[in-house]
């Protein structure tokens, strides 16, 4: 615990925050394009609500400002990993759907699905500096979904870059806090309350 | 029996005289004068096609004895129209607050309530006490993409109606405007004017979520705007301002990630630096005495005149020589 609290570790921390900050952000916008060629290249409209998908982690978070450095870290890392997963799930529905007739579309699926792998490796070693275990991943998550029709995947995929777009603005805030300095070890400083 | 009547704009109106019959010798007043006999029906008063100026207290006395038989007071008015509803998040990620107004005055009293609906959850809207037609809500979750749906009522004597907006978390933050935005010349710098400005005060974590900025400036002779936008910081520096023009200034505010610009800053003025007068020694003959209490305004020397920053355009010569009767000018102008 005391590595943590190192000036290098410190230093270290700051320097995975800002690098992760611009990761997300980059994420970010790369996602809303991923959305709208989405939303158009499937046909869906743009402002459908889609109800919460089981399996898409959700970035909707209570009293988010008093969250310590540690929760934000895990429930980024299991956000990502699920994110992972479920982009890979679209990309080979998408593959098998389409076949190359949308090659455009499964190469920004691709470059997105890097991207949340390498935001998710960015948050393990966030972990390992805080001198946090990291968490296993369990092994193949939970039995696969029943099969869905053709339009509740594109509703599915629709649900799954919306919430993404949200947790890659969300991880930008979660860094931030992350990098202020911490009064305590683990903890996080909340927001100024003010009425 | 006193009481109040509402009525809307172009109605027919007919008043009864409380209790009396119809045939019953009576009396009319509004505001304290005498209708003419040629509104009553019997002991109703008729009222057609009534407007604004009707408006008032009408009473009923009984023909000889004056007793008051009946009061009442006639609001004449209208039922309201679609109300104009706004929500917006300037404190973000504290909430936000909701403002409405009606397009066109009903003239009468009109009661207003909002509902606020977070996916299945109702939220309270708490009015605040000035201005009356707002009200601010405290944001429970962050990062939710299920909308906010709110419906403004608006009711009155006459009628009803109502507006529903529905939006996400991040569409409606807008920062207010940045503060103390400050312009400054740089001395020794003809082209360069150095502004700063702070983070609206209503926002209530910059650190956590950061603002960008988008200055503009002009000078006051020209319509067209130049414009930067800044991705941190609250100070930025013109390099390319017009020798001696005065310049116009904004700035507005945005969140890094999410919502939309602020209006615009109040607008400051600044011209940039120029250089003091140094001893003139113009064919005129002008004398040291000359004041130069407004230096800004003075034009150098001749030969300054000719620098790169304040000559626009080709024949710098002639404009040298011309700037020099100009000053010769002014100088005699100011002994």
């Amino acid at each position: 615990m005391a590595a943590a609290d190192s000036p290098s570790a410190a230093l270290r921390r700051r320097d995975l925050c800002s690098r992760g900050i611009r990761l997300a952000g980059k994420m970010r916008a790369d996602v809303v394009d991923l959305l709208d060629a989405y939303v158009e290249q499937q046909g869906l409209d743009a402002s459908a609500s889609v109800a919460a998908v089981e399996g898409v982690p959700l970035a909707a978070v209570e009293r988010w400002d008093e969250q310590t450095g540690t929760q934000r870290l895990l429930e980024n890392l299991a956000a990502y990993r699920a994110f992972r997963a479920l982009l890979a799930q679209m990309l080979e529905e998408q593959r098998e759907q389409l076949g190359e007739a949308d090659a455009g579309l499964g190469r920004a699926l691709a470059a997105v699905l890097l991207q949340v792998s390498a935001f998710a490796y960015h948050l393990e070693e966030l972990l390992r500096l805080e001198s946090r275990g990291i968490p296993g991943e369990e092994g193949d998550g939970p039995p696969p979904p029943p099969r869905l029709s053709l339009f509740e995947q594109k509703l599915r995929g629709l649900g799954v870059l919306r919430e993404l777009a949200q947790w890659a603005v969300r991880s930008g805030r979660d860094l931030r806090q992350l990098a202020k300095p911490s009064p305590a070890n683990g903890a996080a400083p909340g927001l100024a309350e003010s009425p | 029996d006193s009481h109040i009547q509402y009525e809307r704009v172009g109605a027919d109106v007919t008043m009864k005289c409380g209790s009396m019959d119809w045939d019953a010798a009576v009396t009319w007043t509004a505001n304290g004068t005498d209708i003419d006999e040629s509104h009553l029906n019997g002991s109703y008063l008729i009222l057609k096609n009534v407007d604004l100026s009707q408006s008032g207290q009408y009473s009923c006395y009984e023909g000889s004895s004056w007793h008051l038989k009946y009061q009442t007071n006639l609001r004449v008015g209208m039922p309201p129209k679609e109300p104009v509803l706004m929500c917006r998040s300037n404190n973000y990620p504290k909430g936000f607050y909701c403002s409405w107004h009606l397009p066109t005055p009903t003239y009468i009293p009109n009661t207003f309530n909002i509902s606020v609906i977070h996916g299945t959850k109702d939220m309270v809207c708490e009015k605040d006490a000035v201005p009356k037609n707002r009200c601010h809500i405290r944001y429970l979750q962050l990062f939710s993409t299920v909308k906010y749906k709110v419906t403004l009522t608006v009711t009155n004597a006459l009628g009803k109606n109502f507006t529903t907006l529905t939006f996400d978390e991040f569409a409606i933050v807008k920062p207010d405007p940045p503060e103390s935005v400050v312009a400054k010349p740089v001395p020794n710098n003809p082209r360069r004017l150095e502004v700063s400005w702070q983070n609206p005060s209503s926002w209530p974590d910059p650190e956590s979520f950061p603002l960008k900025f988008f200055l503009r400036y002009r000078p006051l002779i020209l319509d067209q705007w130049q414009h930067v936008e800044l991705s941190d910081g609250t100070s930025h520096t013109i390099t390319d301002a017009y020798a001696g023009k005065e310049y116009i200034i904004q700035v507005a505010a945005k969140d890094n990630d999410i919502g939309t610009w602020s209006d615009w800053s109040v607008a400051v003025h600044a011209t940039p630096w120029t250089e003091e007068p140094k001893h003139l020694t113009t064919e005129a003959q002008i004398t040291e005495t000359t004041s130069a209490s407004t230096s800004s305004f003075m034009a150098p020397p001749t030969t300054k005149i000719c620098d790169k920053g304040a000559v626009v355009g080709s024949g710098a010569m002639a404009v040298c020589w011309t700037a020099g009767l100009v000053v010769a000018a002014y100088s005699v102008l100011f002994i």
